[in-house]
């Protein structure tokens, strides 16, 4: 086994090591913005079998992927919409995307029903050496399965059995990684985004957002519409803001509106209550519903508005005040997408601190 | 011609009845009375107090008028904008009383009541046309164009909030209770309007629109300011200031928008519409600026004619009736809360 310590080492020495360790089959633990994850060619059957030697334990799970990107994912796997949307808002990033297999990985790779998970790491030099190698590698991570996270490489060798290290070639060490979460996994064979593990991007918890102008908070609409908008082939979504006055629900709104390629202009929605705007989506007629609770009395009133019928419909909600409402609201998680969003004031006067 | 008008687009139940376009009779049975403990117009209550008052107010108008119903010979009604569910029950009475009495039935647009309110009084000459329509209330701010009648373009609005909105969330936050906008225009009368300077919205967009969002937060944040986050009350000046400061700046964007508005236009007449058109300090800076420029500025000398009343919408349904503009398929008329003057 070869240590090639990356902080001494230049990125062009570093990536002609892993390029012929790759070439002779063999096993290179590398860094990435996560955990250090194991390469072997993905391609290559002799290297597949070292590396599942090395791993263990699959039970028929895929096993992921790196690719430098879209377009080298697109020779590996079937891109359905709800994935190619994921790519675009969050790759390179810490999201494995699983799709399904075109049959160009070696066995062992794809999972039992033929799903592979495909990785772009946002770290350079790996995005580099893929690239430069041609063909995808492992993205599995280093420790045996089952053991300690990764920061460190002192971390996989403390928990392997020698004959496990002995199947290691070479070892970029780049030193102790930043603790972040390993990649957020999610399953987008079934044309919906299934979260099958949580990590640092998350698609269900909570995170937090700052930010600095209302065009920010219009971009952070925008954003966040597009990615859950793929779920409206059979959910509606509804955006519940809360907030106080002048926070940035109306700019948020404006923002979904947008990324739902609605034209016209958003305007608050508290005079008429509620205000309605047709888009296509998903190749269906829909509308955005952007309504405004502040001069709302009882749970009652806002079912007035026919929120029932906007839910079977699958359009897409913004519900302003949403906090007046939130028991009506939370009777709906089934049928829909309740999406949670809070505003705050920052510290400067344009900062807003938002919680989604 | 006889036309007995409805509107009940939001917190006014209102008949009218028009002669041509006569007012005879204008009857607003106001809510506001109602809707005072809620601080703010309540849907539910809205909806059940028009259901309630709907016929008398219409009984109303045609007892002033010396009619009955038989003598009408178009009904006329609001369709939207509006508030949906309140818009329902005037929409409702105005079909089933076309259809029972086997006349005409007319559509309305409830901005283009506020702009033929000032085509209502006949012993005054009438608005030249083209004519620019500065529209202000409580769900609108806009510029319309009236090219002739019938025909408008509408060349700039509100992006956010509607002024007669940021006026009534202001004084909710300055505790004025509702309804907020009148309230706040009289307690800035007192005030000191440079007292705190915020910067007017939308200067440098080159465009005919506004937005009221920024200064509605800049109150926001200045009363957080001087309260010290609301540990402490603040002094009646000090709320007289921030009403008079928070006024001076609205109007002051709402006049230079539209003092742009009539250069590019090259209008002659400028009319102000809507509830907002009551106020003061609007009317005499939008007079101030505009007659150097040789364009008069009219607004509704009528109290009723400012506020959400049934005669404007009469007095649509008669340039409408004179060009045949009747609701084809009475059964199919909808409200449409968000319909826009153009539609």
């Amino acid at each position: 086994m070869k240590i090639l310590d990356l902080r001494a080492t230049s990125e062009k020495e570093g990536i002609s090591a892993a390029i012929s360790t790759l070439k002779n089959g063999g096993l290179v633990v590398y860094p990435t913005e996560t955990t250090y994850g194991i390469g072997a060619d993905a391609t290559n059957q002799r290297s597949m079998n070292k590396l599942l030697q090395y791993k263990k334990r699959r039970e028929g799970k895929p096993l992921s992927i790196a690719v430098s990107d879209q377009s080298m994912a697109e020779v590996y796997v079937e891109l359905n919409a709800a994935a190619k949307k994921v790519y675009k808002t969050f790759l390179p990033g810490p999201v494995t995307v699983v799709s399904k297999s075109k049959g160009n990985v070696a066995k062992g790779v794809a999972s039992e029903t033929g799903a592979v998970g495909i990785r772009i790491p946002k770290y350079s030099l790996i995005l580099q050496l893929i690239k430069a190698y041609g063909k995808p590698i492992t993205a599995t991570g280093a420790n045996a399965s089952y053991k300690k996270r990764p920061y460190m490489i002192q971390d996989i060798f403390s928990n392997i059995s020698e004959k496990q290290k002995s199947l290691i070639d070479l070892v970029l060490d780049a030193g102790e990684l930043p603790h972040n979460e390993p990649s957020t996994v999610i399953d987008t064979t079934l044309d919906d985004i299934e979260v099958l593990r949580q990590g640092s991007i998350t698609f269900s918890e909570q995170s937090q957002i700052k930010t600095h102008s209302a065009e920010e908070t219009v971009h952070l609409g925008k954003k966040i519409v597009q990615k859950y908008k793929n779920l409206l082939s059979y959910k509606a979504l509804v955006f519940c803001l809360v907030g106080e006055l002048g926070a940035g629900k109306t700019q948020f709104s404006k923002g979904i509106a947008e990324g739902l390629g609605i034209k016209k202009t958003i305007v608050s929605p508290t005079f008429t209550l509620s205000r309605n705007y047709p888009f296509e989506g998903e190749g269906k007629a829909l509308e955005f519903v952007h309504i405004d609770t502040w001069r709302l009395f009882s749970n009652q009133e806002f079912l007035d508005l026919g929120f029932a019928q906007m839910i079977d419909a699958c359009d897409v909600i913004a519900v302003e005040w949403a906090d007046k409402v939130r028991d009506v609201l939370n009777q709906y998680s089934d049928e829909a997408k309740l999406i949670w969003v809070k505003f705050e004031y920052g510290k400067d006067e344009n900062e807003r601190i938002i919680t989604i | 011609m006889n036309i007995l008008a409805i509107d009940t687009s939001c917190d006014e139940t209102s008949a009218a009845v028009v002669q041509d376009d006569h007012i005879v009779a204008n009857i607003i049975s106001s809510q506001v009375e109602l809707h005072t403990p809620f601080g703010g117009v309540v849907p539910m209550i809205a909806k059940r107090a028009h259901e309630e008052r709907i016929d008398p107010v219409i009984q109303k108008a045609l007892k002033r008028a010396h009619l009955t119903l038989k003598h009408i010979d178009v009904f006329a009604v609001t369709y939207g904008p509006g508030l949906a569910i309140a818009l329902e029950v005037g929409v409702r009475r105005a079909k089933e009383l076309a259809q029972e009495y086997g006349k005409p039935l007319i559509a309305v647009n409830h901005m283009e009541g506020h702009i033929y309110a000032m085509f209502a009084d006949v012993k005054k000459v009438l608005p030249h046309l083209p004519l620019l329509a500065l529209l202000v209330s409580g769900g609108h701010t806009e510029l319309v164009l009236m090219k002739n009648h019938g025909v408008y373009e509408l060349i700039g609005q509100t992006v956010d909030d509607a002024a007669g909105e940021a006026f009534d969330k202001v004084a909710r936050m300055l505790g004025l209770g509702y309804p907020g906008g009148a309230l706040l225009a009289k307690l800035a009368e007192e005030g000191n309007p440079r007292a705190y300077s915020f910067t007017i919205p939308m200067t440098r967009t080159g465009d005919l629109n506004f937005s009221f969002s920024g200064i509605k937060t800049a109150v926001m944040r200045l009363m957080k300011e001087l309260s010290h986050d609301g540990t402490r009350v603040l002094a009646k000046k000090e709320i007289m200031d921030i009403a008079a400061s928070f006024q001076h700046i609205s109007v002051e964007h709402v006049v230079r928008k539209t003092v742009t508005a009539v250069e590019r236009t090259h209008v002659q007449t400028v009319i102000i519409g809507g509830g907002v058109s009551a106020n003061l300090l609007l009317r005499k800076t939008l007079r101030a600026r505009l007659k150097p420029l040789g364009v008069s500025v009219l607004y509704p000398t009528d109290k009723k004619l400012c506020m959400d009343n049934a005669a404007m919408i009469g007095v649509v349904a008669y340039y409408k009736a004179q060009r045949k503009e009747f609701v084809q398929n009475i059964e199919k008329l909808d409200r449409n809360p968000v319909t826009e003057i153009t539609d």
